[in-house]
């Protein structure tokens, strides 16, 4: 089992952008420029989406300069690979410079630094299965050490056309709804209220199980995260945020805003997901 | 308070499969690079570059995992560790490219079947080569892909470190991986970067980088390990002067070293030597070498590893350190002679000569596009 608890992990602020997306995509820049306030040249969906969610969380507050930010992603940026690969392998051009850039998908923490006046550290993160979990754990590690103070985590995951093809490569089904995300927390070290306090990782069922026993039923509610379908462990209580919701690589970064806007003051959710192989990942969000 | 350190390490790049042959490898001094062909439509372009030895160009699908085994066997063999610590062990993938090289294989395989073919409808997900590893090794603690560019592995060691620091784990397996695909190769053929005489980090005549390839892994873990090397500290921070270049007045290269060395407890005079970055680039050597006299009054020996592997982008972080390491606990530093070999516009000049070198603390840079800046502070004390 690995952990990141501490004491303060504070909610500062939280934001999401999702759209389900079956035709032609979203236009983002009107909604970039309407929520940053300015347009931003020379990027694509995927830092677009990055920009706009991170934009939401912060909603016009300035955070401390050397706020850190971590960013996990299913697969990055899409929509740049696939242009660069069919230029490359079917075209037979070379890569623009601007395109080749960008598929480092870090690309997109450094438009969200330099957004927002942001030089802490900077991490692009994923796991298959875990993609939020890790970020967030890394995030409440460096706060726990004192290594940062301030911390924006957030996720972005693209759609691209034609849909039908996206489809496969997400391995959804043939009528799955497919959605576009980005969902961004700040958390601080001091504050009050709301707070992430606990990340876990599990080798096995057995471990999460006895790590489950310590929590409260009648106050902890368990989040439904992926994988966890029949699996009602032994809290009583479930919150379903993916149900409704479009699919997504990074749906598990949804669960804290979705059940902070709908839990009651004092409540806590235990969110746990699995990678299909016994293993799992859980955290904790008290209201 | 616990440390993370160095156990079992494996190493493979144009110098060697393993470790101990790079580090046989580095008295001849840094080999010329090769010319690679990549075909590009109808013509061919040569790109210059320094591919792992022993392992040719050759059936890309499988060629990761060829390069990747033996490494990770190394590391995991020169670790002693139970079957009940490796299945705790976590893994820390840092990467640049990922798999991009198979995934690429596949696609141009497709195409030739079937002129609509789509890219990228297998190996998609960001960590899905991290949670293969995993399975293969029988490691069932959690696993990270650190993708932040060219600092992606160093960034993988200092969580890997702290993770291990604040007891959350008691071992962990970095991977540093960077196998040669077309997209990174034409992509800095594009940017104009690539130097067919090879690397000369701050040198006048400095023309870019050459790619490299490299394997690496090391384990590290919260008992002393052989080499009594670990991390004392490190530091990243986010540069936002642009996405793919330092800020050239240095102010945000001697940043991230000063934080290293301020989590270090320690002071500029304290370091014995610095591995510089050194891409070779116009800009970025200029960025380093302001950083380095912020933060020196006096510099300290410096060396570049990158003029004898090529760069190998994100995992180069693990890479130049178990090379450093090794190097260091052989006794000496390794020299570039004839580059840098006099304080030239950019006022520093690298190791020229074998310099006998003792226990203490070294710094190591590294920095990536999208303003990543890193730097590690090791110590063998």
């Amino acid at each position: 089992m690995t952990e990141a608890r501490i004491a303060g992990a504070y909610i500062k602020g939280w934001g999401d952008y999702v759209c389900e997306e079956g035709g032609e995509l979203t236009d983002l820049k009107p909604i970039l420029k309407a929520t940053l306030g300015q347009p931003v040249r020379r990027i694509g969906r995927f830092i677009s989406l990055a920009l706009i969610g991170a934009a939401r969380c912060l909603e016009g507050k300035t955070p401390p300069p050397d706020t850190a930010v971590y960013f996990t992603t299913g697969s990055g940026d899409f929509e740049v690979t696939v242009e660069v690969m069919e230029h490359l392998f079917r075209d037979g051009f070379p890569p623009k410079p601007l395109s080749f850039i960008n598929t480092v998908s870090n690309a997109a923490c450094f438009y969200v630094a330099k957004s927002f006046g942001l030089t802490g550290r900077s991490t692009c993160i994923g796991s298959r299965a875990f993609g939020f979990e890790t970020a967030l754990q890394l995030a409440l590690l460096d706060l726990k050490m004192g290594t940062i103070r301030s911390a924006l985590i957030g996720s972005a995951d693209i759609v691209l056309q034609p849909v039908a093809i996206h489809r496969q490569r997400l391995a959804q089904a043939p009528d799955a709804p497919l959605g576009e995300a980005a969902h961004w927390l700040w958390l601080t070290a001091d504050g009050e209220g709301g707070a992430l306090p606990d990340c876990r990782f599990f080798a096995s069922r057995e471990d999460l199980m006895a790590w489950m026993g310590g929590f409260d039923p009648d106050s902890t509610v368990l989040g439904l995260g992926e994988g966890l379908d029949d699996d009602r462990f032994s809290l009583s209580r479930t919150f379903d945020y993916r149900t409704g919701r479009p699919y997504y690589d990074s749906r598990t970064a949804a669960a804290p805003s979705a059940f902070l806007t709908q839990a009651g003051s004092g409540e806590t959710m235990l969110h746990v997901s699995t990678d299909g192989a016994g293993r799992y990942a859980a955290f904790t969000v008290r209201r | 308070m616990r440390r993370a350190w160095f156990h079992g390490a494996g190493l493979h790049t144009s110098l060697g499969a393993t470790l101990s042959d790079n580090l046989d490898a580095l008295p001849a001094g840094p080999p010329p690079p090769g010319m690679t062909p990549v075909p590009l439509g109808d013509s061919v372009e040569a790109v210059p570059s320094m591919l792992l030895s022993g392992l040719p160009l050759e059936d890309v699908e499988t060629r990761l995992w060829r390069a990747l085994e033996p490494v990770v066997e190394a590391a995991l063999a020169g670790s002693d560790l139970t079957p009940a610590q490796r299945a705790r062990t976590a893994l820390f993938l840092g990467t640049s490219s990922l798999d991009i090289s198979v995934t690429e294989a596949i696609y141009a395989a497709a195409l030739k079947t079937d002129p609509g073919a789509h890219p990228l409808m297998t190996n998609a997900a960001m960590g899905g080569l991290a949670e293969a590893i995993a399975r293969r090794f029988g490691l069932r603690g959690p696993d990270y892909t650190i993708n932040t560019a060219c600092t992606s592995s160093a960034n993988a060691l200092i969580y890997a470190d702290a993770m291990i620091r604040e007891g959350l784990i008691d071992h962990a397996l970095i991977v540093g991986l960077e196998i040669f695909n077309v997209i990174t190769a034409l992509g800095f053929q594009s940017l104009a970067l690539l130097a067919p005489s090879g690397m000369r980090p701050f040198d006048a005549a400095r023309a870019g980088l050459v790619l490299g390839e490299g394997v690496s892994a090391l384990v590290i873990g919260a008992t002393p390990g052989p080499s009594g090397f670990h991390l004392r500290a490190g530091a990243n921070l986010c540069d936002t002067h642009g996405v793919s270049a330092a800020n050239p007045d240095g102010s945000t290269v001697a940043a991230v070293m000063q934080q290293a060395l301020d989590a270090a407890g320690l002071k500029a005079a304290d370091i014995l030597a610095v591995k510089a970055h050194g891409t070779a680039s116009l800009l970025n050597d200029e960025a380093e070498a302001a950083g380095m006299h912020r933060v020196f009054a006096i510099v300290p020996p410096m060396l570049a590893i990158k003029p004898f592997i090529g760069h190998t982008f994100g995992a180069c972080g693990l890479n130049e350190l178990l090379l450093v390491c090794g190097a260091i606990e052989r006794g000496c530093l390794p020299p570039v002679p004839g580059i840098s070999a006099e304080p030239g516009e950019l006022g520093l000049m690298l190791n020229q000569t074998w310099v006998p070198v003792g226990r203490g603390a070294f710094l190591l840079n590294y920095f990536g596009f999208g303003g990543n800046n890193t730097s590690l502070v090791v110590a063998n004390d």
